[in-house]
């Protein structure tokens, strides 16, 4: 670890004023003894500069999964005041709302009796991978809708049940959206590809709830040892990307129109109260509602499959929540002994509002917010419970994964598809992807253990693990 | 091999050599869409379409150019086997020809999400211009 940086708890860290030149703020992260192994100097360096941003309230923070990103580290939480602060792309990330959610079934490991069968049925039905056309036809004036309301349009088209939009966040949409601020070649790269699932490290997953760490909370958010769940991952698609790389454009010059001092250039930003800064949030929320409605759209293909192969009903396969993990947001926070109103940037990070909070479903509230944590492809995913403490520390926030640590090129020079896919098939996983080069990319070797990464926001406080969710069957794009 | 995938730990940092300006674009085009499809073979063109763009630097050209050409791929289910480009430092104009996507030939690679400038850098020597740039994926 740098020596600049101070330890200043068994999972804590900070980086002091100073460590980049122009920090308004200390810049604070979340590692244990042994992700701190990994961590790399640039990513702290570009906490560092997130907190020389004008405006940062209490301290730039970076969880446990973090890793060198796009201006922001990916792991990066920052919240911003309203009235000083700025709003950044760079806090985003290039896929807006790219998150998770998690259905259950009432099945259990004994009722897959054919589970290559599955696979295959739900890999045909959700198009996935490079060059995949969704088989919605939306119109212009759907594409409207669904960037105005999010998964509530989905439900509305009949893609889903009214308690799948409760269980979002932000009851999947986010408000604010402004259409005029999503560019024509958003809506063209937008209208073919809602309800595709995108490559990379987006999936879907076939999963057994293996361990259970907290009966009760498990109980509230309706999950059960042994119970098959099924987590869907992925984002706002080629109309998210091309919202952000066009507000990018503007906001650099946007910086330099009002004199802000960018110690990266990646850090291109706008005030919050700007015009550009506020054309940025409204594209931004539009695309956050795509994606939103995107996972709706996956998750009625995937209730259609295992309605036709096992008889169940939609009912008996609720949506347990919903979360974004790249996404800037208006919310109410304790700042120096006063609620105000901030702006929070999560960039690979999720929101995790402790018990209590009016935004957490009511039938969770006493409980704290279902938090989605993906593992990797032969890894544990994790289901948390937000906390107080979070509230408190980070704005409510915690990890988003598992937090890569090997290039692409290297994982291929590890292992070859083939011998990734044979070394999950031995552990009961079996995988599916459109060329083996990603079964490669995506091997289980090339992230931080995801039981490490849970393990430390649970020791600082961020969160409470809920339940251990073991992947049997995926699908990588 | 006027293009090679250097390490990088989250998205794909590319090095593009080429003698000229407007190569050093075109093979940058390429090394983006053999991210995108994986090595394909590059066939007679079936369809072509427009592509121009415009930066204040070189190295913002070639983001610029990049992005356009990622758009074009993703809307037009393009994949490219040649480039007719015409460029001064600041703005090009041309067409990408190629094929039509096809699964079975074309399922290779990953998504692009955007072009960073990110460790973005452009060199020019007497003899080369060198594109070192990463794909945000």
């Amino acid at each position: 670890m740098n020596e600049n940086i101070r330890r200043t708890g068994p999972v804590e860290w900070e980086i002091p004023q100073g460590f980049v030149s122009g920090m308004r703020v200390p810049g604070r992260f979340f590692l244990s003894d042994v992700l701190a192994e990994s961590i790399e100097d640039g990513a702290l360096t570009q906490l560092g500069n997130v907190a020389c941003l004008p405006g940062i309230v209490k301290s730039s923070f970076g969880m446990p999964d973090i890793h060198w990103g796009y201006g922001f580290p990916i792991g990066g939480v920052a919240a911003f005041d309203e009235t000083e602060g700025v709003i950044s792309p760079g806090g985003v990330g290039f896929d807006i709302n790219c998150g998770v959610r998690m259905i259950t079934t009432p099945l259990t490991e004994e009722d897959l009796t054919d589970k290559q069968g599955l696979i295959d049925e739900l890999y045909e039905a959700v198009p996935v991978g490079v060059g995949a056309k969704s088989p919605l036809r939306l119109s212009q004036k759907d594409l409207t809708k669904v960037m105005e309301e999010g998964s509530s349009y989905a439900v509305e088209l009949g893609y889903g049940m009214t308690s799948d939009v409760e269980h979002c966040e932000e009851n999947g949409c986010l408000s604010g959206a402004d259409i005029s601020a999503v560019s024509d070649k958003a809506r063209k790269r937008g209208i073919p590809q809602c309800g595709t699932l995108g490559s990379g490290n987006h999936f879907l997953e076939i999963q057994k709830a293996e361990e259970i760490f907290d009966e009760k909370t498990a109980e509230v958010f309706g999950v059960s040892a042994g119970q098959i769940c099924i987590m869907i991952h992925c984002g706002s698609r080629g109309l998210g990307h091309q919202v952000c790389t066009d507000h990018l454009k503007v906001l650099e010059e946007a910086a330099d129109k009002y004199g802000i001092r960018l110690p990266d250039r990646q850090l291109a930003c706008a005030p919050l109260s700007s015009k550009e800064g506020e054309a940025y949030f409204g594209g931004m929320a539009a695309a956050a509602n795509y994606a939103w409605a995107n996972r709706q759209f996956i998750t009625h293909a995937v209730r259609e499959i295992m309605v036709k192969r096992f008889g169940i009903s939609y009912e008996e396969m609720p949506l347990v929540y919903d979360v974004a993990h790249n996404v800037a947001k208006h919310e109410t926070h304790e700042v120096n002994g006063a609620k105000e109103m901030v702006c929070v940037h999560r960039k690979g990070a999720t929101r995790a509002f402790g018990p209590g909070c009016a935004e957490v479903p009511s039938v969770y509230r006493a409980e704290g917010q279902p938090v989605i944590i993906p593992g990797s492809m032969g890894t544990s995913s994790y289901l948390l419970a937000g906390t107080n403490a979070a509230m408190q520390q980070t704005f409510g926030s915690t990890c988003h994964g598992a937090g890569r640590v090997k290039s692409r090129s290297s994982a291929k020079k590890m292992q070859t598809g083939d011998e990734v896919a044979a070394s999950l098939l031995e552990q009961g996983i079996l995988v599916k992807a459109p060329n083996q080069a990603a079964i490669a990319e995506e091997a289980p070797a090339v992230y931080k253990p995801s039981s490490e990464v849970v393990k430390t926001v649970a020791e600082a406080g961020l969160s409470r693990i809920i339940c251990r969710m073991k992947p049997l069957g995926v699908i990588k794009g | 091999m006027p293009f090679e995938e250097l390490e990088h730990t989250a998205d794909v940092k590319m090095r593009i050599t080429a003698s000229d300006f407007s190569l050093l674009l075109a093979e940058s085009g390429f090394a983006l869409s053999q991210v995108m499809y994986g090595k394909y073979k590059r066939e007679p063109s079936e369809i072509a379409v427009s592509i121009e763009a415009e930066g204040t630097t070189p190295a913002e050209l070639c983001v610029n150019f990049l992005s356009e050409l990622l758009f074009i791929m993703e809307t037009e289910y393009l994949v490219p086997s040649a480039f007719s480009l015409t460029a001064d430092e600041t703005s090009i104009t041309g067409t990408v020809s190629g094929i039509p996507f096809e699964r079975g030939k074309h399922s290779g690679g990953i998504e692009v999400k955007g072009i960073s400038y990110s460790g973005l850098t452009l060199t020019k020597t007497n003899t080369e211009y060198e594109l070192i740039i990463i794909f945000d994926i």
